[in-house]
């Protein structure tokens, strides 16, 4: 039945897509993403004609004429590159910790010999998953506030109380939190096409588990281990809740700043203008990991070799 | 009511619209037109705060307009800033608004108007009782109307100061209080009073702001805490913080609440601003109609009484009592003596320069 | 010193870690969700069920989460097809400008998400589709989109593409091939990716903000909105809530496929 619906489908499509076309597959594939996608360039498109014009205060349109005022006010106020800085700091903090966590708990799902273990781990991760950030970051405040629990358990102990909240730590901290499931359901696949053989022949061979785990399980890891990064990296570097919460009102990052400018203060074109900004830097920098990640490698190979 | 239980349903309804279409794109006679216009909606929308903000528009204003008229009052609880884009690009876009009435700072509608966003309300009726400061300077005609007036006051933690109120804002810059200070985050609220604080007079304002940026840069070393109305209860009832400037109904809901907290007006003085209702362009012909009916019924004495006791906040509405825990407080000015305590900031001078003082107070804080 | 013992102690100490770090937060928001007294706090003031029972009363929170489930499955359903085919295109097809495709495809995630909302508010006002619940669905599904190109494209690496060739060189047709042997060995990135959309879109309070109105408010917009003037316990009840639906979703999951699904590679 099934196998009478696929056929009659081949049927059509022999028609509609004949093979010659079949070289032109993979761009078909991609079509509808693409489209997609392109939804959020249009977007882009009015940011860009936005950030192109000044705001009139006595108005509060943006002016007719054309000027690059927006982008000249980011250059001349030290306070946004302060904060681009910080959101590029803290993705790259908060990815490699993350990435670093994330592989072994990877590891061990794949690799433990019991089931139960393993269904603990996996519910362990999906879990966390269903509180939204906001949820989490007011779970972090009764955790680490000035009175909250660690706080309690330091003053029990005759210890001054640490101020462990509003600040860029907690940020990443809180960051790092949110994004592990991400790292970890995103390695796990990577992890699993890697068969324990190989593992075992480097061991026979007389490489301790971490020469083993350097020179043969990363390496073949490494399109997870680019994914995972890359995902975590560009979420982290354009979030908003965190450092909102989290953060006290002072670590704030690019993402708070748009926010800032389009919702606070009305200036739809300066917060177009950052936001332009940031999504060359985030795309520039994906760019850059690709190339690097891409080469010398010993991944798994690709469609075009 | 509704047209629901005529034996006419939806019908009747729909041959209304209908004809109040065809009538006013042939130019006939009104009276179909009249019918249309002053349809009662489903429901109205109104953007409100939450908390103890929506609950007292709730009992004071929406529910007896309800009992009195029939239409359901839904509370939009989108933030103020953030419904704003919304209304602009529906009203730019040429499409129904999402909300019908917007409960807004009078700065915010005061923008939103400069932009055509909003209706005249230059014909509602009661308008001319109400206290001066009801209808916005400024700007031609009654785009929106002031409903009350509000004090940013000097909230703090008894515990913290034993020995009484604190009497200036400078003590935001005792090392005491290192982390232990909170302002709203774009500085809303204190922006005057800082200029006045950091050694300037209140006639510096707004050409000479570099008193208040000094403060700011004192109190950046003391690292503040910045956060929104939510932030400021949950910050003291955790005790993170021992003083802030937030508007009094925080304080007393909070106080009320039992946290343990009260306020003051210190010697520089308190930040005093309004609160009104506006209606954006666009909305159907009836729906604005019953729009502007809820506002004329929201600065009815019935409704100034309830809801803004239930706030905390002297009312538009002239000769009304505070409520009996607010009486002689000075976040409750009444009298012109207790008006002078305060520092109030022309609606014009606020549009046009509060976004400067917001992008200046925040290259400070974000150092 | 590198032996077996030393790499179990290692591993398990930074999961024993991640473990803590992701259930902490968790079990302090379930404590206090049961609090009988005003406040978030842990340990909660005594023990009710009043938040709960306050939530369920309010008709809103019924209408927002049926929405929230409508407009999490709409993502899902559009994600699926388009996520796999994307990642199967730029893993397995010789495309050009590979790399390009792939930073553009990422740009869901390069463009921070308060842009995209201003953004697909303007794009969707201009074609006047705003006030449905479906446009949510379809902003939340492009907003998450590299993550289920991602999950797929994990599963792809592992696809041994000798067994589309043996189909192929059998004489079966393209589709038949499509659904009989690349879907089924891709099929489990496709359902960790078609999961993780769902969840997403489950929590996702920032886009869909500016494209709802508060006749067709979902459950996270909610939330969010609430709490920017107070907050009470039933947040914690919410989450509670939330955390339920995961446990049934996960249970699912596992009676009808199996978790280790997950950890397949093909």
């Amino acid at each position: 039945m099934t196998l009478a619906i696929l056929q009659r489908t081949d049927r059509f499509v022999s028609v509609v897509w004949p093979s010659g076309l079949h070289g032109m597959n993979g761009y078909l594939f991609l079509l509808p993403a693409v489209a997609l996608v392109f939804i959020l360039v249009i977007a882009l498109g009015y940011m860009l004609e936005f950030s192109l014009h000044e705001l009139d205060l006595s108005t509060y349109r943006l002016k007719e004429a054309y000027s690059l005022t927006n982008y000249q006010t980011i250059l001349d106020r030290p306070v946004y590159l302060r904060v681009l800085w910080r959101s590029l700091l803290a993705a790259l903090i908060v990815t490699v910790i993350t990435v670093f966590l994330a592989f072994p708990y990877a590891y061990l799902m794949v690799r433990t010999s019991s089931a139960a273990t393993r269904k603990f781990l996996l519910v362990a991760l999906f879990l966390p998953f269903f509180i939204g950030q906001v949820v989490r970051a007011y779970g972090w405040l009764i955790i680490l506030g000035k009175q909250g629990l660690l706080n309690s358990i330091l003053t029990g102990l005759g210890l001054p109380a640490l101020d462990l909240i509003y600040n860029y730590p907690a940020v990443i901290l809180g960051l790092v939190q949110y994004m592990l499931p991400f790292a970890v359901l995103l390695l796990t696949p990577a992890v699993a096409a890697i068969s324990e053989d190989v593992e075992l022949a480097s061991e026979s061979l007389g490489a301790n588990w971490l020469q083993t785990f350097r020179h043969v399980v990363i390496p073949m890891a490494t399109p997870g281990l680019v994914g995972s990064s890359v995902v975590v990296f560009t979420l982290t570097l354009t979030d908003f809740a965190m450092p909102e919460i989290l953060g006290g009102g002072t670590s704030d990052f690019i993402a708070n700043a748009i926010y800032d400018s389009y919702f606070q203060i009305s200036n739809i074109g300066l917060g177009a203008a950052l936001a332009i900004l940031l999504t060359l830097i985030g795309s520039a920098l994906v760019a850059l990991m690709f190339m690097i990640a891409g080469t010398g490698t010993l991944a798994v190979t690709e469609a075009e070799e | 009511m509704s047209d629901k239980n005529t034996p006419f349903g939806f019908g009747r309804r729909r041959f209304l619209q209908g004809s109040a279409l065809a009538a006013g794109a042939l130019a006939l006679p009104q009276f179909a037109l009249a019918h249309g216009h002053t349809k009662k909606p489903s429901e109205l929308i109104v953007r409100a705060w939450g908390g103890a903000w929506g609950e007292s528009l709730k009992a004071g204003v929406a529910d007896p307009f309800t009992a009195a008229t029939g239409i359901p009052v839904r509370l939009d609880f989108t933030e103020d800033n953030e419904i704003k884009p919304k209304i602009w690009a529906a009203v730019d876009q040429g499409r129904v608004p999402p909300i019908h009435v917007n409960w807004d700072t009078t700065t915010n509608a005061t923008i939103s108007a400069l932009r055509g966003a909003t209706v005249d309300l230059g014909d509602l009726k009661g308008l001319d009782g109400l206290l001066s400061i009801a209808k916005p300077t400024g700007i031609d005609g009654w785009p929106l109307v002031n409903t009350y007036s509000y004090v940013y006051v000097c909230a703090y933690r008894p515990e913290a100061f034993p020995d009484g109120p604190p009497k200036s804002w400078r003590v935001m810059l005792d090392p005491k209080f290192k982390g232990r200070v909170a302002l709203y985050d774009d500085g809303i609220g204190f922006n005057p009073i800082a200029v006045i604080a950091g050694g300037g007079t209140a006639a510096d304002i707004p050409n000479n702001m570099e008193p208040a940026y000094a403060f700011y840069r004192d109190l950046k070393k003391n690292e503040p805490l910045l956060g929104e109305d939510a932030d400021f209860t949950t910050w003291f009832q955790n005790g993170e913080i021992d003083i802030a400037c937030t508007i009094s109904v925080n304080a007393r809901a909070a106080k009320q609440k039992g946290i343990n907290v009260e306020w003051t007006v210190p010697q520089e003085g308190c930040k005093v601003d309004t609160d009104g209702l506006w209606i954006p362009k666009g909305l159907p012909e009836n729906e604005e109609y019953w729009s502007k009916r809820f506002i004329e019924f929201a600065v009815t004495r019935e409704a100034q009484e309830k809801w803004c006791s239930l706030l905390g906040l002297p009312p538009v509405f002239p000769g009304l009592e505070p409520p009996a825990d607010l009486a002689g407080d000075p976040s409750y000015p009444t009298a012109p003596a207790d008006f002078e305590k305060l520092v109030s900031v022309p609606s014009p001078i606020l549009v046009e320069n509060q976004p400067i003082w917001f992008a200046k107070f925040s290259e400070i804080m974000q150092g | 010193m590198n032996g077996p013992r030393s790499k179990a102690i290692a591993l398990w100490g930074l999961v024993a870690f991640s473990l803590i770090l992701l259930s902490f937060p968790t079990v302090i928001i379930i404590g206090a969700s049961f609090t009988a007294g005003e406040i978030i706090q842990f340990p909660p003031e005594g023990f009710s069920l009043r938040w709960y029972e306050k939530l369920w009363q309010l008709d809103s929170f019924q209408d927002a989460l049926l929405r929230t489930f409508y407009v999490s499955f709409i993502c899902t359903l559009i994600s699926l097809p388009v996520g796999t085919l994307a990642a199967l295109a730029t893993v397995r097809y010789r495309i050009r400008f590979r790399r390009t495709l792939q930073v553009y495809l990422l740009l869901p995630f390069t463009i921070p998400l308060v842009v995209s909302g201003l953004g697909m508010l303007i794009v969707f006002g201009e074609v006047r589709i705003l006030g449905q619940l479906w446009p949510v669905g379809l902003a939340l599904c492009i907003i998450n989109l590299p993550f289920m190109i991602w999950a797929v494209s994990a599963s792809v690496n592992g696809l041994d593409s000798e067994l589309e060739n043996a189909a192929a060189n059998c004489g079966a047709a393209p589709v038949q091939i499509f659904f009989t042997v690349t879907l089924p060995a891709v099929m489990p990135g496709v359902i960790t990716g078609a999961l993780l959309m769902f969840i997403l879109a489950f929590n996702e309070f920032l886009v869909s903000l500016f494209l709802v109105d508060s006749r067709i408010v979902t459950l996270p917009v909610q939330i969010y909105n609430s709490i920017r003037s107070v907050i009470t316990p039933d947040l914690a009840a919410v989450s509670v809530v939330y955390i339920l639906i995961a446990v049934i979703a996960v249970w699912v999951l596992d009676r009808l496929v199996g978790l280790e699904i997950f950890l397949r590679s093909k």
